[in-house]
C-alpha cells in the first residue's frame, strides 16, 4: 500500500473541490434551504411540537444529508474521472486497485466531513442546540464514520455505473430513498414493518441515528433521540465502509471497458 | 547481454466473440524504436493495453522489461510509461499539479520529483505554462504534457498509442522532433502505434498488424525490399491485400 499514492489521490480531490465554487456553495446552502422550507412545512404536521421544535429535531438529519451529498457525490466523481480519462492514468500507475479505492474513499470522507463540520457550526447555533463536549465529540465521530461509509458506497456505485447519464438514476433511486428512510425528517420507528426493515439496509440511517444520539440525547425519553443502540450504529457504518471498499476495489480491477468499447465501435 | 524489452508469445485477446488480437509473437530489443503499423481496429491498442497490464490476455504470455505482465503486474507498470490515445490529464489541475499528482502515484518522493518535474517542463517547452490549467492548453501542448508525464518515473519502455492523433500538422511535427530528441538523449525503448506510414518510416523496425494478426515484421527497408515495393503503404497492400487507409469520402 503506497501512502504517497493515497495522499496524492486525496490531495487531488481537495484541489478540485475548492476550484468548483458552485459545488462548494451548493453544499453549504442546501441544508439551510431544507431547514427553511422543509422545516416550515413539516413543522405544521409534526406531532411532537409540544416536546421538541421541529427545526431542532431535523438538525441531525440535515447534517446527515450534508455528509451524504458531500461524500457520496465526491466518490461518484470517479465516473467523471473515467469519462475524462484520468481514471486510466491512475489504473496504469504501479499501485494496487485497493490503494485507488482507499484514496478515493478517504478523499470523499474528508470532503464530507469538512462540509458537515462547516454547516454544523452554523446550523447548531441557528436551532440553538448545545449538546456539550461529549455530544459534539460523538457527533464528529458520527460524521466521520458516515462520510466513510457513504464514500465507500459512492465509489462502489461509480465502479458499477458506466456513464454520467445513469447519474440521474442514482439520484432518484439511491439518494432520495436513502434520505427518506434515514430518519432525517421523521422517526423511522413509525414506518410500517416492511419499510422499517429497509432502514437497516440504509447506511445513512445509522449515521443519522448516531447523530441523534449525539445531538438530541435530551429528547430520547420523548422518542426523538436515537432509535437504535449506539453500538449498532457504529457497527453498521463500519460494515458498510469495509464492504463498500472491498467490493469497489474488486470492481475497479476490471476496467476493461476502454478497449472493449473501441471494438464495439469498429463493428 | 541485452534482454528483450518486450517479448510476446502467442499473445491473444478476445472480447466476447470478437478476436481483437489473434496470436502475436514479437520481440522488441532494448533501446529500439519500434513501430506498430495498422489501420484502426487492427488490435494495436489492445496489444498496448495487454503489454501495459490493463487487459488480461485470453491466451499466450508476454514479458515487458523482463516482467511477466500477468504475474508481475506492479513491476511491469513501474517499468513502463504509457501515453494513451486520448489525453488522460486532469483539465482542472495546472500543468505542474498534473505532474505532481502523477509523481505521487508513482511513489516518487518530493526531493526526487521536484527537480525531475522542472527538467521535464523545460525539455517539453512547458515551463512558462506550468501554472496554467490544462483546460487552457492547445492540443499539441496537452500531448507534450501527456508524454512528459509518461516519462516522469524514467521508464525503461515508453508506449505511445497514436500520439499524434487529432493534432494539426505543425503540432505533429514539433511533437515528432521532441520524440527524436528524447530518444537520442535517453536510449529509451519506444513502442509506437500508428496508422500513418510516415510515422512508421523512421522506426528501427516495423510490425504490420491487420485484423489482429501480424502481417509483416522487419526494418522499413527490408519490408519494402521483400515486397518489391517503394513505400510502407504498398507493403501493407501487398501483405494484406487491402489498402491501409480507406479512401476518404471527400
Amino acid at each position: 500500500m503506497s501512502r504517497r499514492a493515497v495522499c496524492g489521490i486525496v490531495a487531488r480531490e481537495l484541489i478540485r473541490f475548492q476550484r468548483q465554487r458552485g459545488r462548494v456553495l451548493a453544499s453549504l446552502v442546501r441544508p439551510f434551504v431544507w431547514l427553511i422550507f422543509a422545516g416550515a412545512g413539516f413543522a405544521t404536521v409534526f406531532t411532537g411540537a409540544g416536546e421538541i421544535d421541529y427545526r431542532r429535531y431535523m438538525a441531525p438529519g440535515l447534517l446527515g444529508m450534508v455528509v451524504m451529498f458531500g461524500s457520496l457525490l465526491a466518490a461518484l466523481s470517479t465516473v467523471t474521472d473515467r469519462d475524462a480519462g484520468v481514471l486510466r492514468m491512475v489504473l496504469v500507475a504501479p499501485i494496487r486497485r485497493s490503494t485507488i479505492a482507499l484514496g478515493k474513499t478517504l478523499g470523499a470522507t474528508l470532503l464530507g466531513t469538512t462540509q458537515a463540520v462547516m454547516v454544523g457550526t452554523i446550523l447548531l447555533s441557528l436551532v440553538r442546540l448545545w449538546p456539550g463536549p461529549a455530544g459534539l465529540l460523538l457527533a464528529f465521530v458520527a460524521i466521520v464514520l458516515s462520510s466513510l461509509a457513504l464514500g465507500a458506497l459512492g465509489l462502489l456505485l461509480a465502479a458499477t455505473i458506466r456513464s454520467i447519464e445513469n447519474f440521474a438514476g442514482v439520484m432518484n433511486f439511491v439518494v432520495f430513498p436513502m434520505l427518506f428512510l434515514s430518519g432525517a425528517l421523521y422517526p423511522v420507528r413509525r414506518l410500517g414493518p416492511a419499510l422499517h426493515a429497509v432502514v437497516y439496509l440504509n447506511p445513512l440511517a445509522y449515521g443519522v441515528d448516531l447523530l441523534k444520539h449525539a445531538l438530541l440525547a435530551g429528547w430520547t425519553s420523548a422518542g426523538y433521540g436515537g432509535e437504535m443502540p449506539v453500538a449498532l450504529d457504529v457497527a453498521g457504518l463500519a460494515a458498510f465502509a469495509v464492504a463498500g471498499l472491498l467490493a469497489a476495489a474488486r470492481l475497479l480491477g476490471r476496467e476493461e471497458g476502454v478497449t472493449r468499447a473501441a471494438f464495439r465501435e469498429r463493428d | 547481454m541485452t534482454a528483450a524489452a518486450i517479448e510476446a508469445r502467442g499473445l491473444g485477446k478476445d472480447f466476447g466473440s470478437i478476436r481483437a488480437l489473434d496470436h502475436l509473437d514479437l520481440e522488441v530489443r532494448e533501446g529500439e524504436f519500434f513501430g506498430f503499423l495498422g489501420p484502426n481496429g487492427a488490435g494495436k491498442t489492445t496489444t498496448v493495453h495487454l503489454l501495459a497490464t490493463l487487459l488480461r490476455p485470453t491466451r499466450g504470455a508476454a514479458r515487458v522489461a523482463g516482467y511477466d505482465v500477468v504475474r508481475d503486474d506492479l513491476q511491469t507498470r513501474r517499468s513502463i510509461g504509457l501515453v494513451f490515445q486520448e489525453t488522460t490529464l486532469d483539465r482542472d489541475l495546472t500543468v505542474e499539479e498534473n505532474l505532481r499528482f502523477a509523481a505521487r502515484l508513482w511513489n516518487l518522493p518530493g526531493r526526487v520529483a521536484a527537480p525531475r518535474i522542472a527538467e521535464l517542463l523545460g525539455q517539453f517547452g512547458l515551463l512558462e505554462r506550468r501554472r496554467d490549467r490544462v483546460r487552457a492548453l492547445a492540443g499539441g501542448m496537452r500531448r507534450a504534457l501527456d508524454i512528459a508525464r509518461g516519462m516522469l518515473h524514467e521508464p525503461r519502455v515508453l508506449f505511445l498509442d497514436e500520439p499524434t492523433a487529432g493534432l494539426d500538422p505543425r503540432a505533429r511535427r514539433s511533437l515528432w522532433e521532441l520524440l527524436q530528441r528524447l530518444r537520442a538523449a535517453s536510449g529509451l525503448t519506444v513502442f509506437l502505434t500508428t496508422h500513418y506510414v510516415e510515422e512508421a518510416e523512421p522506426c528501427d523496425r516495423v510490425a504490420v498488424l491487420d485484423r489482429g494478426r501480424l502481417a509483416a515484421l522487419g526494418t522499413p527497408a527490408e519490408l519494402k525490399r521483400a515486397a518489391g515495393v517503394q513505400s510502407l503503404e504498398d507493403v501493407f497492400l501487398a501483405r494484406t491485400g487491402h489498402p491501409l487507409a480507406e479512401p476518404s469520402a471527400a
